[in-house]
This record gives structure tokens, sequence and C-alpha cells, in this order.
């Protein structure tokens, strides 16, 4: 099926790499006209010539998600160029490893929040108005198993995600009657650069597919897919919600 | 010197925060409180090190990767 997205407009922050590259390319697929954001300008390059898509149809912006200015100015020029914003995910995230909660820096603990919780906060408060204002609109915002169960590598991280989960569902209980469906998931393992590089060697990585009940961790186009189905018309009837995605691990866990 | 050397060290370790000080050194020199020449230091040649790293750094060559960014970086100070 192609064209679920028909000359929607999107959004897609931290689209240079990973799920949000992904995202971008079946939204496009989709026939969705998409913004890439991201600080990773080389990246959201590389998504748009992956997307192969022509000016017309998709741009990028570089932005930095904690600064107001940016984020007001990256809705503003998506609204400028294509005439409207339909869609938005909040993909761009950061997770830094940190040691137990005595000895997290403060620096690193205030990183962490202003990208992952402050940044999802200021695309929502500038592109809901801009949704409103045509009617209504989609955002699905990316949080992670992390902010379901927890994780000991990084306590900030777990935080900001748990903090993803509420903010959906706060938002959603704003914004759902004015036509702004909020949703979002929570993926576990998946292959992406970002899970590469944070896991301390190959032989490490292969080891999380083996823990499993798939055996395999997922990868970015199983996410994109929810994602596509939860920004598309076809989820009307579903706002507030959050969506496990990880393969079954946390039922196994049970 | 410390804090910049603090930083590398940091993102020879740390692929999360390695990929945040290569899209945001401004920012990281700010928290940070660096210097000017620091921040200086960083946008360019520490930035460079930090790309040519291998992702992820095997554990096990970590500490000498440590050594060797530190050291460059003590080098481009003296300069």
């Amino acid at each position: 099926m192609t064209g679920r997205l028909q000359d929607k407009v999107a959004i897609v922050t931290g689209g240079a790499s990973g799920i949000g590259r992904a995202i971008c390319q079946r939204f496009g697929r989709e026939g969705a006209k998409v913004v890439v954001a991201d600080r990773n300008i080389a990246g959201a390059e590389e998504t748009l010539t992956l997307m192969g898509a022509n000016p017309d149809d998709a741009s990028m912006v570089d932005v930095n998600i904690s600064d107001y200015h940016q984020v007001e100015r990256m809705v503003n020029e998506a609204v400028t160029r294509f005439g409207r914003l339909d869609i938005l995910i909040n993909g761009a995230a950061i997770l830094i490893r940190t040691p137990p909660l005595v000895d997290v820096d403060e620096v690193l603990w205030d990183l962490t929040m202003e990208t992952n919780v402050k940044g999802v906060f200021l695309c929502c408060k500038y592109a809901i108005p801009a949704m409103t204002a045509n009617g209504g609109g989609s955002i699905v915002n990316i949080s992670s198993m992390s902010g379901v169960r927890g994780v000991g590598y990084s306590l900030p991280y777990a935080v900001s995600k748990a903090g993803v989960i509420h903010l959906t569902t706060v938002a959603a209980s704003q914004y759902t009657s004015l036509g702004v469906r909020i949703n979002c998931i929570a993926p576990g393992g998946v292959d992406t650069p970002q899970m590469r590089g944070s896991t301390a060697s190959a032989e490490a990585f292969a080891g999380r597919n083996e823990g499993h009940p798939m055996g395999r961790v997922g990868n970015a186009d199983e996410i994109a897919n929810l994602v596509l189905w939860l920004a598309s018309d076809e989820a009307s009837y579903v706002s507030g919600s959050t969506y496990i995605i990880d393969g079954g691990a946390w039922a196994q866990a049970q | 010197m410390d804090k910049l050397i603090d930083i590398a060290c940091r993102a020879v370790a740390d692929y999360g925060f390695r990929q945040t000080v290569l899209y945001g050194s401004a920012d990281i020199a700010r928290r940070w409180e660096l210097s000017e020449e620091e921040a200086a230091l960083l946008a360019g040649p520490v930035l460079a090190e930090l790309s040519a790293l291998p992702v992820p750094v095997q554990p096990t060559d970590i500490p000498a990767e440590q050594v060797r960014v530190s050291e460059v970086i003590r080098g481009l100070s003296a300069c």
C-alpha cells in the first residue's frame, strides 16, 4: 500500500540516522512531504539522498530542539515551504551512559533532560498551533522501553524517556479535542547506529539477539511501520496511548 | 586543558556522549565553561580526532585511546 500519507506534511526530528531516517524514508514512500530535522547535517543530507525526494517533497533543517528559537524557526520553515503541518515525529534524543545516581554528573543530567524532554516539549509547543490552525494533526513521540522499565546504565535517559510517556498522556488530554492526536511508542532494542555504538563490542551486540524471544532485536523499518500507522488516518481513534514495540521482550520478562 | 581532556576522554568511552559533542560542541563548551581557546580547540582539531574514532571504541582499547587523545590535546595547547 502506498499513499497512506499522501500530501501530508511531516517534521521528523532525529531524521539523520537510525529510526528517524527509516521514518523519513517510509513517510516519503507513502506520499508525505518530509522535513528532516537534525543537528547532524551530513546525516540529514544523506537521508534526503536515500529518500530520493525532489526539493518539492522534502527538505532538511539544522535544529537544536532544546532551543526554542530554533524549534520555532523549524516549524515556521516547514509551514512556509509546504503550506501546512500535519505530522510531528519527535525522534531526536541522546543516550549518555552514566554511573549510578550518586555519581551522575549534573551536567549530564541537564544535557539529557534538555534534549530528550524539553526538546519534545518545545517541538509540541510550536507544532500544535500550526496543526490546529489547519484542522488538526498527529504527533508521535519516540520514548523507549527504558522509560517503561528503567535501565541501570543511564538513569537520566530512563527518566527522560518516562517523562516523554507522561508528556504524551497529558498533552493528549489537552489537545485531542482540538484534533491533534498525540501518541507515543516505546521501542526495545533496535539495530541502529546509536545502539551499535552504545554496545560495548560486536560480540556484546550479538549477545543482545540471543536473549530475545524472537532471537533478534528489531530493525528501524519495523519501528517505522508502527509510527506510520499512528501518524496516518488509519489511527484516527487513537490518542494518548503508548505502544511497546520490543518483539515480546517485556512480556517475556514478566 | 583539563576540562577539554575530560570531555574528550568521556567521548572516547561513550558513543552517545561522543555524538553529543560532535553535533553540539558549542553547547558542550558552554556547559563545561571552556575558555575561548579551549572551545576553539574542541570545535576544530579535537572534533576531528573524535570523528576518526572507531564506533564503538572497543573496551580494551579505551584506556590507550584516552591517553592518545589526551596527548594530542596537550600537544595542541602547547602550540
